[in-house]
């Protein structure tokens, strides 16, 4: 069965002059994932999430939002494209006013936003005057006017200092839990390990790799256990299975080709009425994966 | 439609907080002081009124035109239903701003003796320059850099000078045998030419509202235009 999704890209290409941005693109959004776009630069990212916002058209293929309205889909960019002579708050009641919100409701709005995104101190300030990090605390702001099914965050740890991004990271999160489907551009591997569900590198526009997180990074032929205290003679008894096999106080390491003896070593543990505290197969990170897929 | 409104709003004050604004007031105070310098009568002004005001009030809508053609402007266009309201929006302001400059122009002048109206004739200034300034807004929208496609725009000031030029020496064509030229000229500047002569005449008749009607329906057409070629134009705007 296919899971729902809100963004269905199909055969997506789009040139600016001779130059292809997109290379018949295929891709979808799955509804209440937080999809990471990875790429090196000039790989499509941005390109793709202005297509999705309607700010471009394909010259080929099809984008389909399922039916998602504008007002469902909040957008935030990789720079301040703010007017800079508007104060904070008259600039999200400009937005929410677009967004369909009014009177007390447009205000009450506001203000939690404000006070969610601690830009309270900020409010009268005008957006020339706000930092990096404040711009990008706005533009979530904007973005989640009207409480929107969708966000796209193009480069949303961009500028941001460490406990900037930690706070972006703990929001996405937040958002996420919430059930707010949330496609991300970002170069920052660590970030999308940690708060991405489904990833899509795209290398030349083309899509290289696509597929949930998890899925997409495989297994390595390395297991650790760790357990409880071993009777007297256990220790050898597993290495007789297998030289290769690493047996320190309480933890087993079996790497390479030995990692296949994994079942082995566990029948003897568990015969033995050892306590099993930890299994840990090793997957490959998402650094090598990115590396393989878009150098490769 | 209260989407349209808002930027509105924000469109006019964006122009009028920049230098850019400058240019509409500055171009206003001129032509109140150069056409006002000898008096006007009421059939004066609904014509020299009508069209050099309207002139102004072309180039506040591309001003306007041009404030919204800038990256501030991804995230608004992002929330609206439809690209046609940015354009809507443009075309009103720009027809607001023409509004409040003739006031400003008319009231001063005839604060200082310079102009002599008729009550109530005078309120038929109110459709004649609203039908005339929605032409001039559409016009202003249409051949605006932000829904040109290709040299779309540079196309439609070319035409729009031959028009004019044509209307504008129809003796020398005829004499040199380009009737056609001039009868196309006549044809198409024919709305706007007879609603401002009807008007100043103070002839409410047929032709009068016909005129009005293919006026409105000019600018129809043009507004349309706009918004069929930005529809699915790719915006790629930057600071």
């Amino acid at each position: 069965m296919t899971e729902p999704c809100l963004i269905r890209a199909l055969g997506v290409t789009k040139r600016y002059g001779n130059a292809r941005a997109l290379d018949r693109l295929s891709l979808q959004v799955p509804e209440g994932s937080v999809f990471g776009l990875l790429g090196p630069n000039g790989a499509g990212k941005t390109t793709f999430l202005r297509l999705v916002m309607g700010f471009l058209f394909p010259e080929e293929g099809t984008l389909d939002r399922c039916g998602l309205p504008p007002c469902q889909v909040g957008y935030v960019p990789d720079r301040a494209f703010y007017p800079s002579r508007l104060r904070v708050r008259e600039y999200l009641c400009l937005v929410g006013r677009l967004a369909g919100l009014g009177g007390g409701a447009l205000q009450r709005r506001v203000q939690d936003l404000l006070t969610a995104l601690d830009l309270e101190g900020a409010a009268r300030t005008r957006l020339s005057g706000c930092s990096r990090g404040m711009l990008q605390r706005v533009g979530l702001a904007q973005a989640l006017l009207g409480d929107p099914r969708m966000l796209l965050l193009d480069e949303p740890m961009l500028g941001l200092d460490p406990s900037g991004q930690k706070l972006m990271r703990a929001r996405i999160e937040a958002l996420h839990l919430s059930g707010k489907t949330i496609v991300l551009s970002s170069h920052n591997l660590s970030d999308v390990a940690r708060v991405c569900t489904h990833v899509a590198m795209l290398r030349h526009g083309r899509l290289a790799r696509s597929g949930r997180l998890d899925a997409l990074l495989p297994l390595r032929p390395e297991v650790s256990i760790q357990t409880g205290p071993m009777p007297a003679g256990l220790p050898s008894a597993i290495r007789s299975l297998d030289p290769g096999i690493l047996v320190s106080e309480n933890r087993i390491t079996l790497a390479g080709e030995v990692a296949e003896r994994k079942t082995d070593v566990l029948r003897l543990l568990l015969g033995a009425g050892v306590d099993i505290r930890e299994l840990i197969e090793a997957r490959a990170t998402l650094e090598e994966v990115y590396l393989e897929a878009t150098q490769g | 439609m209260s989407r349209i409104w808002v930027l509105t709003g924000y469109l006019v004050r964006a122009l009028f907080g920049s230098l850019a604004g400058v240019a509409p007031l500055a171009a206003a105070v001129t032509f109140g002081l150069i056409a006002f310098e000898y008096g006007m009568d009421q059939a004066q002004l609904f014509t020299v009124g009508g069209l050099g005001i309207g002139v102004i009030g072309f180039l506040a809508t591309l001003l306007l035109a041009g404030k919204a053609d800038r990256a501030a402007s991804y995230l608004l266009v992002g929330r609206l239903r439809s690209r046609t309201e940015l354009l809507a929006a443009i075309g009103a302001g720009g027809w607001c701003i023409t509004w409040a400059l003739a006031l400003g122009i008319v009231s001063v002048n005839l604060l200082a003796g310079r102009l002599t109206l008729s009550w109530p004739s005078l309120l038929w200034l109110v459709p004649t320059w609203s039908v005339l300034w929605l032409l001039t807004s559409a016009l202003a929208v249409a051949l605006s850099g932000l829904v040109s496609r290709g040299a779309s725009n540079l196309l439609g000031y070319l035409l729009l000078v031959v028009i004019l030029v044509a209307n504008d020496r129809q003796t020398e064509l005829l004499e040199r045998g380009a009737s056609w030229a001039v009868r196309i000229a006549e044809r198409v500047t024919w709305p706007v030419g007879a609603l401002l002569a009807e008007a100043s005449a103070g002839v409410h008749g047929r032709t009068y509202l016909l005129a009005l009607a293919l006026v409105l329906f000019l600018a129809a057409a043009l507004f349309l235009l706009a918004a069929y070629l930005f529809r699915d134009k790719d915006v790629l705007w930057s600071e």
